[in-house]
């Protein structure tokens, strides 16, 4: 029961650094991308490569992963902020997919579907991790320096310039904000601090495959995101745990068909967000900030 | 001869995506709203032709009335009961997108649950293609698609340029209050343009039904290349979201000739990401589209 | 005090009841896909499955009524993984039913980790003989079914030149490889070899580019509602060359396709009038669900059937049903009279068997050759 548990534990703590990071760009800076999953897939990718081909630690191999999907998200970034919001949406939209593609067909790097098996362990200063409950004790440091990193960053003066583009970007612009690099250098974090939940996931199930960084990984983050609050630090971790929490509570309901399961999770999952979006659109814990409007966007 | 037979393809998808891409840019355009949801229309409706016929044996212009019938109610429903409560709250764009992005995935797995999920097709003699010239298949079913996809175009035009109901709802993309200084109500016009918009995917669905075949995920599938072609074509132009479906459809076969097939869903992705990148406005799209 | 004394009842109340749960039955998992594109699968497994618990309870085979707990995998390996975890660390079966080659290859680690037998009665892909001890197949590899099918399509029924459409995952992959290498052996040719994306639905321009190729017979190398796909688009588009697969074509979906009359394809042979276990299972199968059985149902039945051989035995011998004792039973005693004929496990955990291929004729398929042991 407790390894159950545990196991429970480490994927919300993964799944929660891809949500906290993802909320940095679509709560703080009213970025909102579809493409999160792909840096999660480049983390985890790489991060494996590295370890597999040059016996590199977690921290080497991590390392590698931020990198790389930096640099990818760099691709993303310049010529895709230059647009509005619902057209970022779709460049995302473009980039998530063409990245699946590549994904399953650079088999000798990826696996392609079948994916990339027996990872070695995680290894910290010469120490393997094995144990379950060490690897949640590593995954939940990592997601702990990262809520501690973006709190950071969204009460300096970067955070506040954010939060003023988001809710009116002409009106930074015009106070002399560099709007262009701000959005930026705000991407390359998130899809950077993404990177490591990939590269944890990787070495924790030991296998990688590209089903975990399709179109629907993305979109459930961004409901996690929007479900949770957006624009706040608590919102993200509550989405998280909330949206992996129901497939596991409802398993326990007695009178519900086995074949039917699936779907009514599914169908469960759907209808909060539906409801959520219409009673409550700041998302479960956002009564922080308001989320950014499409009409012009005052709180 | 390959070539041409790819070409041949190409107009036939590409009046499915064409007609389903102008049915997501008309609510787009006439009401700001981000219909994920588009999909799902397109789902019902397609089951709903495949029970009719093919379980129950109902003749065809029965069922595909009920398909129209069914597609608007479920437009009409998502209007009144979802978006308009959304919209009242000052609901963010997006917050509209998470929404109907649930209700895609209720009306998926309803249908899992309801029909099956397993692949089901509607068996005709239409979907057979005949050999027009030696080498070159053509299904009747193609050419009756790409005819439909012209007429229901055409027709749609001159509703929207000659009707009032159609030329508020041209305006109602521009200046909503300027509605209501004409008597009109713009919750009314957003009614017609989801009703319209949704009921315009249904010769695409059964065309599917007929020759590709259904499962619950052809809805999500779809509506993934209507948002491209409706960007690609430019967002706000009607002409535009038809011909980016055609150009999809048209690059999705062509790919074919030189690469590799599983590149070919790539290329339609590749194109989008071009066209946002070098020309946010797509074909047609009003200048205001990029900053 | 009063509020320790309420957690201790409390407690003691959870351990009875889970004392109370693990004395009444014999509980097994199975990792299905039960919701997601690939249910139907999972409905077809699991019913299978299901049989087979009648059977063991209604002849009383084991000391306590078996029963199977179903989790969904939803045929993806993060969800088979998670799925696999609750029934290992929750549940505590020592024994789970898995389905498909990229879940299998997920949960494999885990149940090695934690010594609990899994086994897989659909998943074809050759590197499921490589995942350890405690994963076993009772579904002969694919690379078994091409190499009878290989030489049969070329040397007794003269399909010189096949053309190949294939999807894109180790499944496929491995059906390619495996053609390629036999094919030429037996003397005939592949024209072509068009890989297809796993969730593609559109196949006329494939259709277009098969008939460029000019074959005398299409091999179709994909699962579930794809396959059927293929094979209505392709004979829409004017490919009227004969039709072959692998054993995925005994799924309903693709026998009861009009179109898809004539292919044929290899299952392992499974003569279901033998009397006996055979019989029973095609009687009652058709009774529940008005069809004939297949391949699939026959291995998920015997994947069951397996797990109850084995307890009897170690309940004969007084040994408690853990993963461990279900692995060295096997390797002491690895031969059983099921479905099908009898069922030898190769040190690997797999399985060797006769394959027989069969034609579509709308019905559960017609017989055309009689099981053959690949070389």
């Amino acid at each position: 029961m407790w390894a159950y548990f545990i196991n429970l534990a480490v994927l919300i703590s993964i799944n929660a650094i891809l949500a906290v990071t993802l909320n940095f760009i679509l709560g703080y800076a009213g970025i909102f991308s579809i493409a999160h999953a792909l840096f999660f897939g480049v983390g985890a990718y790489t991060a494996t490569f590295v370890a597999m081909k040059f016996g590199a630690g977690f921290l080497t191999a991590t390392a590698a992963g931020m990198l790389l999907a930096a640099l990818i998200s760099l691709a993303l970034a310049l010529p895709a902020l230059r647009v509005r919001g619902e057209y970022f949406v779709a460049a995302s939209l473009g980039l998530q997919m063409l990245a699946v593609t590549i994904f399953t067909e650079w088999k000798s790097v990826t696996g392609g579907i079948g994916g990339l098996t027996n990872i070695p362990p995680a290894r910290l200063f010469g120490f393997a991790v094995t144990q379950p409950e060490h690897f949640l004790l590593l995954s939940l440091l990592a997601l702990g320096l990262i809520v501690l990193v973006i709190r950071a960053l969204v009460r300096s003066s970067f955070g506040r310039s954010l939060k003023a583009i988001r809710d009116d970007e002409t009106a930074a612009w015009a106070y002399g904000k560099n709007v262009a690099i701000i959005k930026t250098t705000a991407v390359v974090v998130s899809s950077a601090l993404a990177a490591v939940a990939g590269s944890l996931y990787a070495f924790y199930l030991s296998f990688i495959n590209v089903e975990s960084f399709v179109l629907d990984t993305s979109i459930q983050l961004m409901a996690m995101v929007i479900i949770g609050g957006t624009a706040t630090l608590l919102g993200p971790l509550i989405g998280t745990v909330l949206i992996l929490l129901l497939p596991a509570a409802l398993s326990y309901l007695p009178y519900l068909p086995v074949t039917e399961i699936g779907s009514i999770q599914q169908i469960v999952y759907g209808l909060a967000m539906v409801l959520l979006m219409i009673y409550r659109p700041g998302g479960l814990w956002g009564f922080q900030d308001a989320p950014p409007s499409s009409k012009s966007g005052t709180a | 001869m390959l070539l041409l037979q790819l070409l041949i393809n190409g107009l036939q998808l590409g009046a499915i995506y064409a007609l389903t891409a102008v049915g997501f840019s008309l609510i787009f355009g006439a009401t700001k709203i981000f219909h994920v949801a588009h999909g799902a229309a397109f789902t019902i409706a397609a089951y709903l032709f495949w029970w009719t016929t093919a379980v129950k044996g109902w003749p065809w212009p029965l069922a595909a009335g009920l398909a129209v019938l069914a597609a608007v109610v479920f437009g009409l429903a998502m209007e009144r009961f979802i978006y308009r409560p959304i919209q009242r709250h000052e609901g963010a764009f997006f917050t509209v997108f998470i929404a109907a992005f649930g209700v895609q995935i209720i009306v998926q797995n309803l249908i899992g649950t309801v029909f099956g999920r397993g692949f089901v097709s509607v068996t005709t003699p239409l979907s057979r293609s005949v050999e027009v010239l030696p080498g070159l298949f053509v299904a009747p079913v193609a050419a009756l698609a790409i005819v439909l996809a012209v007429v229901g175009f055409t027709g749609l035009t001159i509703y929207l340029a000659r009707t009032h109901w159609g030329m508020a709802m041209r305006a109602l993309s521009e200046n909503p209050d300027l509605i209501r200084v004409f008597g009109l109500d713009p919750g009314r016009v957003a009614q017609y343009a989801f009703a319209i918009g949704s009921a315009i995917v249904v010769p695409g669905a059964i065309f599917t039904a007929m020759t590709a075949g259904l499962n619950p995920a052809v809805g999500a599938h779809v509506m993934l290349i209507s948002l491209a072609a409706t960007i690609v074509g430019g967002i706000g132009s009607l002409r535009g979201a038809a011909y980016g479906g055609l150009l999809l459809g048209l690059a999705e076969n062509l790919a074919l000739w030189r690469l590799d097939p599983q590149w070919s869903e790539a290329v339609t992705f590749v194109v989008l990401f071009l066209f946002i990148i070098f020309r946010p406005a797509g074909f047609f799209g009003r200048p205001h589209a990029a900053k | 005090m009063r509020l320790v004394r309420l957690l201790a009842l409390l407690a003691a109340f959870q351990l009875g009841a889970a004392a109370a749960r693990a004395q009444d039955s014999i509980k097994i998992g199975a990792d299905l896909p039960m919701s997601g594109p690939n249910a139907e699968y999972g409905e077809l497994f699991g019913a299978a499955a299901n049989l087979a618990v009648e059977h063991a309870n209604a002849d009383k085979m084991l000391s306590k009524k078996l029963s199977i707990q179903f989790e969904d995998s939803q045929a993806t390996p993060q969800q088979g993984v998670v799925a696999m975890n609750k029934l290992v660390n929750v549940e505590k079966v020592p024994f789970v039913l898995s389905a498909f080659t990229g879940v299998s290859k997920a949960i494999a680690p885990v149940g090695d980790r934690a010594k609990v037998v899994s086994v897989n009665g659909g998943g074809i892909g050759p590197d499921l003989a490589e995942l350890g001890e405690y994963f076993w197949n009772v579904i002969p590899l694919v690379n078994l079914e091409i190499r009878v099918m290989a030489p049969y399509l070329v040397q007794e029924r003269g399909f010189k030149k096949i053309a190949l459409v294939y999807v894109d995952d180790p499944a496929g992959e491995a059906i390619q490889k495996e053609l390629k290498d036999n094919v030429p052996k037996a003397g005939g040719q592949m024209v072509a070899e068009l890989q297809v994306p796993r969730n593609a639905q559109q196949f006329t321009s494939i259709a277009a580019k098969v008939r460029e190729a000019g074959p005398d017979l299409v091999f179709i190398a994909s699962f579930g509602a794809q396959q059927a796909q293929i094979v209505k688009q392709l004979r829409d588009n004017g490919v009227s060359q004969q039709l072959a697969s692998y054993s995925a074509f005994s799924s309903p979906t693709v026998t009861q396709l009009p179109e898809a009359k004539g292919a044929l394809f290899p299952t392992q042979s499974v003569d279901w009038a033998a009397p006996g276990m055979s019989a029973r299972v095609a009687k009652d199968w058709k009774a529940k669900t008005g069809k004939e059985p297949n391949a699939y149902v026959a291995n998920y039945y015997n994947a069951v059937m397996v797990f109850v051989h084995l307890a009897q035995a170690l309940e004969k011998k007084g040994q408690p049903i853990t993963g461990e004792n279900l692995l060295q039973q096997r390797k002491a005693n690895g031969s059983f009279e099921l479905v099908g004929g009898k069922m030898d496990f190769l040190p690997n955990g797999s399985v060797s068997m006769p394959i027989q291929i069969n034609e579509i004729d709308g019905g559960a398929g017609k017989l055309v050759k009689g099981g053959t042991l690949a070389k």
